[in-house]
């Protein structure tokens, strides 16, 4: 309350480059600022977060902002848990509201197949002490009494898997808050500073070159999402990753009618109604993979023809302004997370459509394996090793549109 | 606002009167008015009520461009009032104010925003205690959004349609450089479509004194063939398609080349108080005085830096309009011709001034002019003038938005004072004052040479280009002789220094300057961030008024040149769009076989599965299963893929698609399959039928055929063998007959021999059946002696019949999805999807024998088969048993003990009658993959014991099967 009444920096202005940080982060966006965050936190503050545009210009800033912990399997339910757990104290913990609306969050199943799974979720959620339950359509309709359950639609919902903590933040304040948090704990954060190459010494990375000059690095993160294999590439570590657009859109804001999160694998889409009234809706990543960020006229249309299914009375809402952004797909729709085959170079990468989520976990458990050089337990079975070992972890019922 | 006699151009028809209401109340209007233009004559200044802090808006662009003017009609929530034709009868109803548009309850943010409410309030506030945020949330969530939309439907109520069209060259504007452009292009023959988002053809022409210009060149253009839509808003460049809304209608034009014509936007300046009503643009003046013959004040102020400005002033005196005064930026302004003539008629024109205040309760009322600096301060005591409009007119922004979509670049030009178009994508041209050519003549010839050009790169059209180069350099010297009109760049902001008064960057967000130097001094200090913050140029009108003016703002916040601040990222759609108009005609094909109708009539339960609508049971889903084991049951199977693999190649095709050897099966033998993907993971199964040495038959499941499909494709044109793949799923119909008494069934009527040792179990034999030409396979997938006997569609309905007819005395029925489910249980055959997922290889699914890793053949997935071979699975496909009885739901989790970790899931679980068992098949490690080891299964609230069970519940030798 009191930052009402005053004018004080986010964050400091960006400095000069110093000639060699002890951990060098690359990637501006929220999974890199938490884990420099979480990293001034442990006592380690010479550290520098290269942001090849402005903080948030990525995944961070073109997410949907959904945040929930019901995955299929109980690493991924734990996993995204102990981050939702996170997320929700952070408002307080960094002084920033970030507009944590936990409105619950509705999975819907249009087949058995569908119900299948939802009931699998729930169980191994239930398990994990996730709240997570499947309801059916008369609990749904108190909970979304705006969306059509006709059993006349086209795919009638026949039940879904009910998530009372997820809900949708406010993605930038996301962003914003672990910066300043970050900046006053002594980091420094670089925008406009992309990475070109890296330098290497055996199982070492020795320095990171930018289009602002080369720096030594004591220990490299990668947490550049959508370019985490170019990124890779540039240590010469292969990623086993496809990279792919998903696309979103958002419409004029009206009085707000649906106050829960609702996504629907087999409609391809899903749909929250923010505080500002604004729908925001999103579906599937395009099969084809690309760094083009484009729209696609097919896609815009399909994802109306989708919400109109659900929400017949949109069909006069407007929609405003569309956007795509990238989703580094790994095969199990697992994230790659922690140490590689580098002595120094850690990745946070294979985010696919889910990256949002873990930010605050993500930062806190790369902190550690940076700090102590251990893997934490949390991320063990997200090691790249796993692809190797051929031991997957698969979140591909739960991962695809579940948002 | 009072109605002026006839004016030449006007758009209404002054014979056809109607009405319509507004809140409640009746309001009378012409045909070809706007819902604005019909209120604003009816006495209605205030059209809205601002986003967030609730002030009272009026007309500001007169063409449906901004916020201000956003109504509700009926249920569409975001209609602008300015650009849409008012209908008789319409129920138009104001948005965001509460009680009523005059009376505002939420205006009160307005009097204690600056304070408590400046911009990013809601990151700052309501942090601790946590548990109150919740409450604060809501009351936001009370307050927000514009208008409204129903509450529920059942189902979409407009019918809206798309149309697709190819052509030539799509030219996007008409006004006279798009106009021009497509009849040039046209009459070298090309094929041109041109869409305008007004009401009529002609652009800013129509209410600039050029009508009868443009509707004559308009004329011109569609004799020589042009396809003219009107009323067409263009909303994005998708890779060479472009969406246009007109209407009902969303057209896709796919175009060989572009000419945007798009035009440019007048800017408003930005000083305290410029949201009064009766600020407006000059343009906005302009139209609703020329075209709805509406006086847009009584005493009108004018504030410019340009000629155009200038223009503007004239034109509304000549409207009957008093000027009380003109403020020119221009320290020269006065020698300009237009000044020349204002001054002769009496009207005082201020060389060097801007407008720094306006003032009014409600509505304008009067406007403080000064000379300012170039930053904007007034430099000098400002001068009160009494008005009830102010005219503004600071310079103009290129509608750049579709040309940057394409690939475009823009760059701004200090001379022009814009962000102009620099760098042009191939296949795409430019034309009028979008490359800053204002003046009429040198709009029409930029508009030639872009029609010259275009027709030149599209084929179908005539070339000659020998001439046509020519005819082009001539037109480039005429264009290069016409100059920019002279103009001083308005300052981001201009005030008179006095405290008090919001000055808005962006009125649909209620953005003000104060809240941008805000943002700079925390941080926010590009533009993209800044934008975020604030919300500037995220409203309804995408930036038209506050794009380029929040760059500028920023470039003087930071001290950064324009040019490096750049601009945000132009995304479509350009207009806002209904999502009714997006997602065209309701369109979800269900897919049904040819005995659909049989169903029904039988009284079938229909359900979903995948595409398809199919006979969940006919009501008694245990008796159904029951006859198949004890007499014999008839199930409808045309839902399974079925594809004809011909060609010398074939063989080797599948050999390299499928674990197992096909090339070697003789024809009219069978084999069971699974695909595999790259990785060795099961993506579907079922059977290929050798009939010839060259053909194949292969089913697959039913959710998979279009994938099968597919991905047999893909290979195929990878691999380039001889072979030909044909779908003829949706052409063929098939049914399986199954239990004891199905031979004897068949014998009845079919015209070959089905003694056991002539069609043994995995044969297949083509004949007649009930006087069908048939294909059938002896395969038995629900465990009983069976036939799948695939027929033409057509004739389905009659092998159906007849089957059932002729089984009629040996206990024939028909039997649905679920008992065929339970009976495919009791064998353990799995349901690809169902059993299995996408990590469940041959091995962990426990059917190994499928897998042939000593064929010579290389397969799709065999390096990660014989990987997997090395290692043991991470968990195991097996059956188990319930003693208890009880069912367990599937998805039910495997827990390592009581308790403990979870280990494994149920994929399915059924009651078996026959058995008079609860039976179901689950992933469970390996150490418990055996027989009779025991489990536990946790499920919401119940734990139940379960001993595994690794061979088939029923018929574990295939007795039955083979029988």
């Amino acid at each position: 309350m009191r930052d009402l009444f005053r004018t004080r920096r986010m964050w400091r202005p960006r400095s000069e480059l110093k000639r060699s940080y002890e951990v060098v982060i690359i990637g501006g966006g929220a999974h890199g600022l938490a884990t420099a965050y979480y990293l001034q936190k442990m006592g380690i503050t010479d550290v520098a977060v290269l942001e090849k545009g402005y903080i948030g210009s990525g995944a961070a800033g073109r997410n949907t902002t959904i945040l929930r912990s019901n995955y299929k399997t109980p690493e991924g339910a734990r996993f995204y848990d102990a981050s939702l757990k996170l997320y929700d104290q952070l408002a307080v913990e960094l002084s920033f509201n970030l507009l944590f609306s936990k409105c619950g969050h509705l999975t819907l199943a249009h087949s058995d197949r569908a119900m299948f799974v939802m009931a699998n979720r729930a169980e191994v959620n239930r398990l994990n002490r996730i709240d997570s339950r499947l309801i059916g359509p008369e609990e749904i309709k108190q909970l979304a009494p705006a969306m059509s359950l006709s059993p006349d639609a086209t795919y009638p919902v026949m039940g879904a898997l009910y998530h009372p903590p997820g809900g949708i933040i406010r993605h930038d304040a996301v962003v914003w808050g672990f910066a300043r948090g970050a900046d006053e704990g002594g980091v420094e954060i670089h925008p406009g500073t992309e990475v070109t190459g890296m330098q290497r010494d055996g199982d070492r990375i020795t320095a990171v070159q930018t289009t602002r000059g080369t720096v030594a690095a004591g220990t490299v993160l990668s947490a550049t999402a959508g370019w985490s294999s170019l990124t890779a590439a540039m240590a010469g570590v292969a990623l086993p990753i496809t990279t792919h657009i998903l696309q979103a859109c958002v419409t004029e804001p009206v009085k707000p009618l649906l106050d829960v999160v609702i996504v629907s694998s087999q409609m391809h889409v899903y749909i929250s109604q923010s505080d500002r009234g604004e729908f925001v809706m999103g579906a599937e990543i395009e099969p084809w993979t690309t760094y083009r960020m484009l729209n696609t006229l097919n896609f815009l249309q399909e994802l109306a023809r989708h919400t109109l299914e659900l929400f017949p009375q949109l069909e006069h809402a407007r929609m405003l302004r569309a956007w795509a952004g990238l989703c580094d797909i790994s095969p199990d729709y697992s994230p790659i997370l922690g140490a590689t085959e580098l002595s120094n170079f850690h990745i946070s990468a294979g985010w696919g459509t889910y990256g949002f989520k873990a930010a605050p976990i993500v930062g806190k458990t790369l902190a550690e394996l940076i700090a102590t050089g251990r893997t934490p337990d949390l991320i063990a079975p997200f090691a790249l090793e796993r692809f190797y070992t051929d031991s997957l972890v698969s979140e591909l019922a739960a991962a695809a549109v579940s948002h | 606002m009072r109605r002026l006699p006839p004016q030449p151009d006007e758009l209404i028809d002054r014979t056809r009167p109607l009405t319509f209401t507004f809140d409640g109340a009746s309001v009378s209007a012409f045909e070809g008015d706007t819902i604005a233009s019909a209120l604003l004559a009816a006495g209605q200044h205030v059209l809205s009520r601002s986003f967030k802090y609730h002030r009272p808006r009026g007309e500001i662009c007169g063409c449906g461009q901004c916020a201000n003017s956003l109504v509700q009609v009926g249920d569409a929530p975001g209609v602008r009032a300015c650009g849409h034709a008012v209908q008789s009868g319409m129920p138009v109803v104001h948005q965001n104010a509460w009680p009523s548009l005059r009376f505002d309850a939420m205006s009160v943010t307005d009097r204690i925003g600056g304070l408590l409410t400046p911009v990013g309030f809601y990151y700052k506030t309501f942090i601790r205690p946590r548990r109150l945020w919740p409450l604060y949330e809501q009351a936001l969530r009370k307050a927000a959004g514009l208008g409204r939309l129903p509450r529920s439907r059942a189902e979409r109520q407009w019918r809206t349609e798309y149309r697709r069209r190819h052509c030539d060259v799509l030219v996007i504007g008409g006004g006279i450089a798009g106009l021009s452009a497509a009849l040039a292009a046209a009459e070298r023959g090309a094929d041109v479509v041109l869409c305008d988002e007004g009401p009529q053809l002609g652009g800013s022409l129509l209410w600039e004194g050029g009508a009868a210009r443009v509707r004559q060149l308009a004329a011109r253009a569609e004799q020589a063939g042009v396809e003219l839509l009107s009323g067409a808003s263009a909303l994005g460049y998708f890779d060479g398609l472009v969406a246009i809304w007109q209407g009902d209608v969303l057209h896709q034009v796919r175009a060989r080349t572009h000419i945007a014509a798009t035009g440019a936007i007048e800017q408003p300046f930005v000083f305290p108080e410029n949201d009064l009503p009766g600020v407006m643009l000059a343009s906005g003046a302009r139209r609703l005085a020329e075209l709805y013959a509406l006086a847009p004040g009584e005493r009108a102020v004018v504030a410019c830096i340009s000629d155009s400005g200038l223009n503007s002033a004239l034109a509304l005196k000549a409207k009957g309009i008093q000027i009380a005064a003109v403020a020119d930026l221009r320290t020269d302004a006065l020698r300009r011709p237009a000044a020349i003539a204002l001054a002769s008629a009496g009207v005082e024109v201020l060389p060097g001034a801007a407008v720094v205040r306006a003032a009014g309760k409600g509505h304008l009322e009067e406007v403080m002019l000064a000379a300012v600096t170039p930053d904007g301060r007034a430099r000098e005591a400002a001068q009160r003038i009494e008005c009830d409009l102010l005219a503004t007119s600071a310079g103009m922004m290129p509608s750049g938005s579709l040309l940057l979509q394409a690939g475009g670049q823009a760059r701004y030009e200090p001379a022009l004072h814009r962000f102009m178009p620099t760098v042009l994508p191939d296949g795409v041209h430019a034309a009028g004052s979008i490359c800053g050519y204002e003046d009429v003549d040198a709009a029409e010839l930029s508009g030639q040479i872009a029609g010259l050009q275009a027709s030149a790169g599209s084929a179908s059209a005539g070339t000659g280009t020998g001439t046509e180069s020519l005819e082009l350099r001539a037109l480039r010297e005429r264009l290069e002789s016409h100059s920019a009109e002279p103009l001083t760049p308005a300052p981001a902001y201009t005030r008179d220094g006095r405290r008090g008064g919001k000055a808005f960057v962006d009125l649909d967000e209620d953005v003000t300057v104060k809240d941008m130097a805000l943002a700079v001094k925390e941080g926010y200090d590009v533009i993209e961030l800044a934008k975020r913050y604030t919300t500037v140029t995220m409203g309804p009108s995408q930036g038209r008024f506050s794009a380029q003016g929040s760059a500028r703002l920023l470039g003087e916040l930071t001290a950064v040149p324009l040019e490096e601040v750049g601009l945000t990222t132009a995304r479509p759609p350009w207009v806002s769009v209904p999502l009714g108009v997006l997602a065209g005609r309701p369109f979800e094909p269900a897919k049904r076989s040819a005995l659909h109708a049989e169903h029904r009539r039988l009284g079938a339960s229909i359900r979903w599965a995948g595409d398809w609508r199919r006979a969940y049971d006919y009501g008694d889903p245990d008796g159904e299963a029951l006859a198949v084991h004890t007499r014999a049951g008839l199930i409808d199977v045309s839902t399974l893929g079925k594809l004809i693999v011909r060609g010398p190649e074939a063989g080797e095709l599948l050999d390299r698609l499928y674990p197992n050897v096909i090339s070697t099966l003789q024809p009219g033998r069978i084999r069971y399959g699974v695909l595999l993907s790259d990785s060795g993971r099961i993506t579907d199964d079922g059977t290929v039928c050798r009939l010839d040495e060259e053909t194949f038959y292969v089913t697959t499941t039913s959710t998979g055929a279009t994938a099968v499909e597919q991905w047999f494709s893909w290979w195929l044109a990878d691999w380039r063998l001889q072979a030909h793949i044909t779908d003829v799923t949706q052409g063929v119909a098939a049914m399986n007959l199954a239990g004891p008494n199905a031979r004897m069934v068949l014998a009845k009527i079919a015209d070959f021999d089905v003694g056991p040792e002539s069609f043994r179990y995995l044969d297949a034999r083509q004949g007649q059946v009930a006087g069908i030409e048939c294909l059938l396979l002896r395969i038995g997938f629900v465990g009983e002696l069976g036939y799948e006997i695939h027929c033409p569609g057509p004739n389905a309905g009659q092998l159906w019949a007849a089957l059932l007819q002729a089984g009629a005395d040996l206990g024939v029925r028909p039997f649905g999805l679920e008992p065929q489910r339970i009976l495919r249980l009791q064998k353990q055959h799995i349901l690809v999807g169902q059993d299995t997922d996408s990590e469940s290889t041959p091995y962990s699914a426990s059917m190994q024998w499928v897998v042939k890793l000593d064929k010579s053949h290389d397969f799709i997935g065999r390096w990660a088969l014989e990987d997997a071979a090395q290692r043991e699975p991470q968990s195991m496909l097996v059956g188990f048993t319930v003693p208890s009885g009880e069912v367990p739901t599937e998805g039910a989790v495997v827990l390592a003990e009581p308790g403990g970790a979870v280990v494994g899931q149920v994929t399915s679980a059924r009651r078996s009658a026959q058995l008079e068992q609860s039976i179901g098949m689950a992933w469970v490690p390996p150490g418990a993959a055996f027989d009779g080891a025991r489990i536990t299964i946790s499920d919401g609230q119940r734990t139940l014991e379960a001993l595994i069970t690794t061979k088939p519940f029923y018929d574990p030798d295939g007795a039955a099967l083979r029988s």
